[in-house]
């Protein structure tokens, strides 16, 4: 074995930072690790000696000052380009997720009429957001959708505004997506069932719209 | 909008990621509104150009629109929205840069130097230029570990590169990020 190898050219595999901190036989690569494990099995050599002591302190601190970085650049630059913005929104659509097609009656039968499964989510939304205090989330059809006259099951998931009546939030969201989907589609609405998933707040008493 | 009085805005991240996932793009702009500035820095940090972060995060956002709907837990959007931004800020650095042997020696010259350092107003303003100063793949990987929060084994997947390489670059990185701040304690 001999000492005096240089260590390779380009990109070392392995650690350049030889010795151990304090003798304690635990290089900084290990007590990165041990840090990483929230340092678990404890290790007594390296709890008991002021050196790892002060080199991790000083891991965990530079690691914390990373994330507040991060954090902090991004409360000083809240705001978005809006031609990013602009960008971005032309390059998705809702159409990507329109689902399955649900056939109309046609009054002309030369034309075929139809609704997508996204179209009535969006149905189901707007109706519920229109209750007092609640917001929709998840709209989920099951079912049979292609009008052969088997019933469908409406399942949402809606957040309260903290405070409103939740019973009485859910039955009337219940109530109006039901007769918006029986006023304007076809479907043999079954069931509509409404989960209260979350609560939402308004921020400041002034800054409410609802 | 046809129903003004319904404020996304207060809505938490789970019912807007749910929303998105059934196509409403009104909720996925309030949830890109609300977590695209952190996406944003933590992307600069790694790609270390604001430009290709910019890039990033609308690529990541373009996917993770489309993939939405496999998301198993709607309230861990942000965090999920982080591993595909970390994803295409490394895929942009792969094609940016094929060779990355040579930049760990040449991007030393690059950046604001120790002169910049030496005027920083704080702590992370010191930060920010010693991380800006770090041979490139040494800063992706140290970015990744201590801000995304990513194992060796995840990081060196993302980088093309073995974990033994992803721990020499982090205990390098963490020998200049320490006794650089050093000061600041």
């Amino acid at each position: 074995m001999t000492m005096d190898t240089p260590p390779p050219a380009g990109e070392p595999d392995d650690s350049t930072s030889a010795g151990t901190i304090g003798d304690s036989g635990y290089t900084l690569e290990d007590l990165s690790d041990y840090s990483d494990r929230g340092r678990e099995p404890a290790i007594p050599a390296i709890d008991d000696n002021a050196e790892c002591q002060s080199v991790l302190a000083s891991i965990e601190r530079v690691g914390a000052l990373s994330r507040d970085l991060v954090a902090k650049e991004a409360t000083d630059h809240p705001a978005l380009d809006e031609s990013w913005f602009g960008s971005l929104f032309a390059a998705i659509s809702s159409e990507a997720k329109a689902g399955r097609d649900i056939p109309l009656s046609s009054p002309d039968p030369r034309t075929r009429l139809s609704i997508t499964e996204g179209a009535v989510r969006e149905l189901v939304r707007a109706a519920g957001d229109g209750v007092d205090g609640a917001l929709v989330g998840r709209c989920q059809l099951h079912g049979d959708l292609d009008g052969a006259g088997s019933g469908i099951r409406v399942e949402l998931s809606i957040s309260v505004l903290l405070g409103a009546p939740v019973h009485e939030v859910a039955a009337l969201v219940r109530q109006r997506v039901y007769s918006e989907l029986l006023a304007h589609t076809e479907l043999a609405v079954e069931a509509v069932d409404v989960t209260v998933a979350d609560v939402h707040v308004i921020p400041n008493p002034q800054g409410g719209t609802e | 909008m046809r129903h003004p009085v319904t404020d996304l805005t207060l809505a938490s991240d789970e019912i807007l990621a749910e929303r998105s996932a059934d196509g409403d793009t009104v909720a996925f702009a309030v949830l890109v509104r609300r977590h695209g500035p952190y996406l944003r820095a933590f992307a600069a940090r790694i790609t270390g150009s604001s430009a290709d972060a910019d890039d990033a995060v609308q690529e990541a956002l373009i996917t993770a629109w489309d993939a939405l709907s496999s998301l198993e837990d709607f309230s861990k959007v942000r965090a999920w929205l982080t591993s595909i931004v970390s994803r295409k800020s490394t895929d942009r650095i792969r094609r940016r840069k094929p060779s990355s042997e040579l930049d760990e020696q040449r991007a030393e010259a690059d950046h604001r130097g120790p002169e910049a350092r030496a005027i920083a107003s704080s702590q992370l303003d010191a930060l920010a230029d010693v991380l800006a100063a770090l041979p490139e793949g040494q800063r992706q990987c140290w970015v990744l570990k201590e801000v995304g929060g990513y194992s060796y084994d995840e990081i060196a997947d993302e980088l093309d590169i073995t974990p033994a390489v992803v721990r020499g670059r982090l205990a390098r990185a963490r020998a200049t990020v320490i006794s650089e701040m050093e000061v600041w304690k």
